[in-house]
């Protein structure tokens, strides 16, 4: 609780950040909702010189859908991911694994932008991405660039953003028609973070699955959609998915004081499976 | 040198200004500059709920964010819901007569979670209530008793909600909102 202290800035707007990350270099950090930072701040696992406040910056905050895609600004809360009309109606998967992050206070200060720039392996919102192959539009104050999630998060706490640049927002397709989701996690306590979580959406067209996407978190250093799974469900009936899903590849969990690396490997298959399901049960309401 | 900021904050009403470190939270703003101390410090990851207040009416754990960041913001506390008159709000009055609170140390931070919860006038289930107040530990009742009182604060507000042109029923039970309106 006795943290060191720190200087405080406050950006005005996001370009201004990135200003002052230029200026202070490595030592400083961004705070939005804090719900990240400033738990590892109050436990002394980062000592910043200079905290930079973009919470109260300007702009960054709207949810608007064209296009078939959803736009959401980097500063929209969790509680608002969950609860707004326009994301709940246009893509669903998104506002259910907002409204299981954390708790509500979380929620209420917790912003999309920070969760992903934080990008912690067993967080909600990444898991969504990578199933959505959303995009993030990333500033340092001069110029914007597009990357994928896929090429955004790298690793544990680690991504593609360069040491003065933010997120901007986030853009990601629209629920299509025909389309189900599901969003699965295990904790072992409510609102820890997951010890395994997955992302699911299926297209049903004459009774079998079409299309698929899955993506698993909490069982790599970063959220990984699992493309072999899409790949041997095509042609699948609802009821055949369990024996589809095979062995997981491509991921490398960890054992850890939650649960040991085969757990949380047989638990995400166990997820995919549901999740999947899940997800083909509303397509075949929706189609 | 620790760089200081004068930060101004409406708490339970009354407008604060201190000028402390620009690093403390706001939960040690409020504990150490200004000497509210119903606020506690349990865990400070976000996971135990003690130092939960109101932020302009959002729940917030202030132990998550600095002081500087909710310059100019109304800030409500557990002291924040008893009535001007200095007698308890329905909510603290049903957490009193439930016995809902053992050594006390999480009862500050539940009473404003489940303001907090009441406050969109939503009926919840026993089921619901515990499932909302997840994010609040206590470590002595068994959490029996403080569902208890939710629920029996929740069937407050709505009676009085439903009474509301009757007879009064226990003064304003405004469905959990954070105050009684006035400003002390």
């Amino acid at each position: 609780m006795f943290i060191r202290p720190f200087r405080f800035e406050r950006a005005e707007r996001l370009a201004d950040a990135c200003e002052l990350l230029r200026q202070h270099g490595e030592d400083a950090k961004i705070i939005a909702g804090g719900q990240s930072l400033m738990p590892m701040i109050n436990l002394g696992l980062v000592q910043p010189d200079v905290v930079i406040d973009i919470s109260r910056a300007v702009g960054e905050r709207d949810l608007t859908s064209a296009d078939g895609y959803l736009r959401a600004g980097a500063l929209v809360t969790h509680a608002r991911l969950a609860a707004d009309p326009l994301v709940r109606q246009a893509q669903p998967l998104l506002s259910t694994a907002a409204s299981r992050i954390g708790n509500a206070r979380v929620r209420s200060r917790g912003t999309l932008g920070g969760s992903l720039a934080h990008s912690d392996p067993a967080a909600e919102l990444p898991v969504v991405m990578m199933a959505l192959g959303a995009s993030y539009e990333l500033t340092d104050g001069r110029g914007t660039r597009e990357v994928r999630a896929e090429d955004f998060h790298v690793t544990f706490l680690t991504t593609a953003l360069e040491p003065d640049e933010v997120v901007l927002s986030v853009r990601l397709p629209v629920l299509g028609p025909g389309w189900g989701w599901s969003f699965l996690e295990v904790s072992r306590r409510h609102g820890d973070f997951a010890i395994a979580s997955v992302a699911a959406l299926v297209r049903l067209a004459g009774g079998v699955v079409v299309e698929s996407r899955v993506a698993a978190g909490g069982v790599s250093g970063r959220a990984v959609r699992l493309a072999d799974v899409e790949t041997g469900l095509t042609g699948a009936a609802p009821d055949q998915i369990g024996e589809r899903v095979g062995e997981l590849q491509g991921i490398q969990p960890l054992s850890d004081a939650a649960a040991s690396d085969t757990y949380r490997a047989h638990l995400a298959r166990v997820l995919v499976t549901r999740a999947l399901t899940e997800a083909s049960q509303r397509s075949a309401v929706a189609a | 040198m620790t760089q200081t900021v004068a930060v101004t904050i409406a708490v339970n009403g009354q407008s604060i200004t201190r000028t402390a470190g620009a690093h403390l939270t706001l939960l040690r703003w409020l504990r150490d500059a200004a000497d509210i101390t119903d606020p506690k410090y349990g865990c400070g990851e976000g996971v135990c709920g003690a130092c939960t207040v109101l932020v302009d009416g959002e729940p917030t754990a202030s132990c998550l964010v600095l002081a500087a960041q909710v310059d100019g913001a109304a800030v409500t506390t557990a002291a924040g819901l008893t009535r001007a008159d200095g007698s308890l709000n329905p909510l603290q009055q049903e957490f009193h007569a439930h016995h809902a609170a053992q050594c006390g140390f999480c009862t500050p931070g539940m009473l404003m979670a489940a303001t907090a919860m009441l406050a969109d006038g939503r009926t919840r289930t026993r089921a619901q209530i515990r499932e909302d107040l997840h994010g609040n530990l206590c470590r002595c009742t068994g959490y029996g008793p403080i569902v208890d009182a939710v629920e029996a604060a929740q069937e407050r507000a709505r009676d009085s909600s439903a009474a509301h042109h009757g007879p009064a029923g226990n003064g304003s039970a405004r469905n959990g909102s954070a105050r009684d309106g006035d400003a002390r």
